[in-house]
């Protein structure tokens, strides 16, 4: 890692861990901790969308079983370490089944089969009122105590949100830089040539999507216990679809892309919604504004200019 | 025993029949060129005996085993590998992370989530000799998007040779090469070891003779004329069918 990246990671590193008291307001709390999870929910989605090069478009419906699972099993009467690994279970093997359903295609087939997917849970989840009370969706009652730390409080529910954030990314950077991280970069580049050295595409991809899975049900337990609420709302196409665009508009296949995507589309709902009654309207000029100017994502695209404008600064050098 | 027997071999895409009952035996250490015009069915060959395709009649061995329907993935693990027409490549990445990349497909580090592929020395060592087997080895660390259409050919070659076959399918390897391109290959191509049994498919007739032994010419997907260089350029079905004069 180069010095000055490795001055940006302290400078962030720190900027997040004392952010409740320099942030004014609880309700700012709140929303870098929505930041955190759906950065962990996106960068979940990236392991697939990015580095593994399968788009999901039924990535919701997964957050949404293991935040329904979570309820469910705290309704049952279960404590929350029973809950949290119970729900995380449940998203995984979720996952299990939706890749072993969506990986017999790859490309638009792979699009139509999770979004087909999503959408008959998001169904199920919406019209099955006798298991899923329907519209009227769960509430939960309290939020863990770990180690005898109340989360009810914004800044302590942000820190176990950002511990968790902490976790999921070192997760990512270590999957992503292991042999099987680079296998799935090259069965998202070349599945012919990968299967011609030896290598097993489909089940690389399967473990992909069962990582990209436990990713998931973390940031849907942490966005239940968040909401203390559960509705169909949260399985819709146009759940996967913000989530989808968070990697996106971040980077897909990088490691800070997703976080920057999260973080650009809460800020646009949960703040400037306040100001702009018109606020889709702005995330949609802003998608628009990067597709057009940097197609390849915030992260990568700025990376690209400041390259520029380096070599430009330089008379044609290369930068550091 | 010999190192790569094709009986029978049959072959449709619908009412288009590409391989038509295709026989062929070379024996270990034998350097044997597949030629044939445009259509003759000699890349789906290759795809057949990789195992991209599945035949739909015939068998083929590999040193006496039956991988008729071993799975194309599982054929490099038992000592089969081949190199494409198309340059199929990772553009993204850098010459030695592609040459890693063919090593690693035969180990069970594949599978490893957690250790940094970087910090594999024995796998970087691997590679870099792999490399340097191919005079790439001063330009490991450049992007591949970087490289010269000559060089990714070479690289080609070295991740088919980085895995060690025994049995080595080369498809057009000199395709679109220069002519100083073109007698690195060769010259790259002649130093591979006698334990490597290689099958090469090659349009380029005067670098393609000098290398091999035996030829096979296809034509519409049938074994028409097969021998040593001499009998093969001599039978009048090559002149009609391929030489042309």
């Amino acid at each position: 890692m180069t010095p000055l990246r490795l001055i940006a990671l302290a400078i962030a590193a720190l900027a997040l861990a004392t952010l409740p008291y320099w942030m004014s307001g609880i309700y700012y709390v709140n929303v870098a901790s929505q930041i955190l999870f759906f950065a962990v929910f996106a960068l979940g989605l990236n392991v697939l969308a990015g580095y593994g090069g399968l788009v999901s478009l039924g990535h919701a419906a997964l957050f949404g079983i293991s935040a329904y699972a979570t309820g469910y099993i705290l309704q049952a009467g279960f404590g929350h370490p029973v809950a949290i690994i119970g729900a995380l279970v449940v998203g995984v093997a979720s996952m299990a089944l939706y890749a072993v359903l969506s990986l017999r295609s790859t490309g638009i087939g792979f699009i139509m089969i999770t979004l087909a997917l999503g959408e008959i849970l998001w169904g199920l989840a919406y019209r099955w009122i006798s298991v899923t009370n329907g519209d009227n969706g769960i509430n939960l009652h309290g939020r863990p105590a770990p180690f005898g730390i109340e989360l009810n409080t914004a800044t302590a529910f942000y820190y176990t949100t950002l511990v968790v954030f902490a976790l999921a990314v070192v997760m990512v950077a270590i999957f992503v830089r292991s042999p099987l991280g680079a296998a799935l970069k090259g069965t998202r580049d070349q599945p012919r040539r990968m299967n011609a050295l030896g290598y097993h595409v489909w089940a690389i991809r399967f473990w992909a999507c069962l990582f990209s899975g436990l990713l998931t049900s973390l940031s849907g337990i942490l966005f239940v216990y968040y909401t203390q609420f559960i509705s169909p709302q949260t399985l819709a196409l146009t759940s996967s679809a913000e989530v989808l665009l968070m990697v996106i508009s971040g980077g897909a296949g990088t490691l800070l892309g997703p976080i920057v995507g999260a973080g650009l589309v809460v800020i646009v709902k949960s703040v400037v919604s306040g100001f702009l009654e018109r606020w889709n309207f702005l995330l949609g000029a802003i998608f628009v504004a990067i597709v057009i100017l940097m197609p390849e994502g915030l992260v990568p695209g700025t990376a690209r200019l400041w390259r520029l404008a380096w070599r430009r600064a330089r008379g044609g050098g290369a930068p550091s | 025993m010999s190192a790569l027997t094709v009986t029978d071999l049959r072959k449709s895409f619908g009412g288009l029949r590409v391989t038509k009952g295709v026989n062929l035996n070379v024996a270990p250490g034998e350097r044997r060129l597949i030629i044939g015009p445009n259509g003759a069915g000699k890349t789906t060959l290759f795809n057949l005996i990789t195992g991209e395709l599945t035949p739909d009649a015939g068998s083929i061995e590999l040193f006496g085993t039956n991988i008729t329907r071993v799975p194309s993935r599982r054929r490099p693990h038992m000592g089969m590998a081949r190199t494409y027409q198309i340059i199929t490549l990772f553009p993204q990445d850098t010459i030695i992370h592609n040459v890693s990349l063919a090593l690693l497909g035969l180990t069970p580090m594949r599978w490893n989530p957690l250790t940094d592929m970087r910090r594999q020395s024995r796998l970087t060592e691997q590679a870099h000799a792999a490399l340097a087997r191919v005079g790439l080895g001063h330009i490991a660390e450049r992007p591949l998007s970087q490289t010269s259409y000559g060089e990714r050919r070479r690289v080609e070659i070295a991740m088919a040779l980085a895995q060690n076959p025994k049995l080595l399918l080369l498809d057009e390897p000199f395709a679109g090469l220069s002519i100083d391109e073109r007698r690195d290959v060769q010259q790259l191509l002649l130093a591979i070891p006698r334990d490597v049994t290689i099958v090469m498919i090659e349009h380029n007739m005067d670098v393609a003779l000098e290398f091999a032994e035996r030829i096979t010419l296809l034509h519409f997907g049938e074994v028409i004329v097969e021998g040593n260089r001499a009998e093969v350029v001599a039978d009048p079905r090559t002149r009609e069918v391929y030489l042309g004069h």
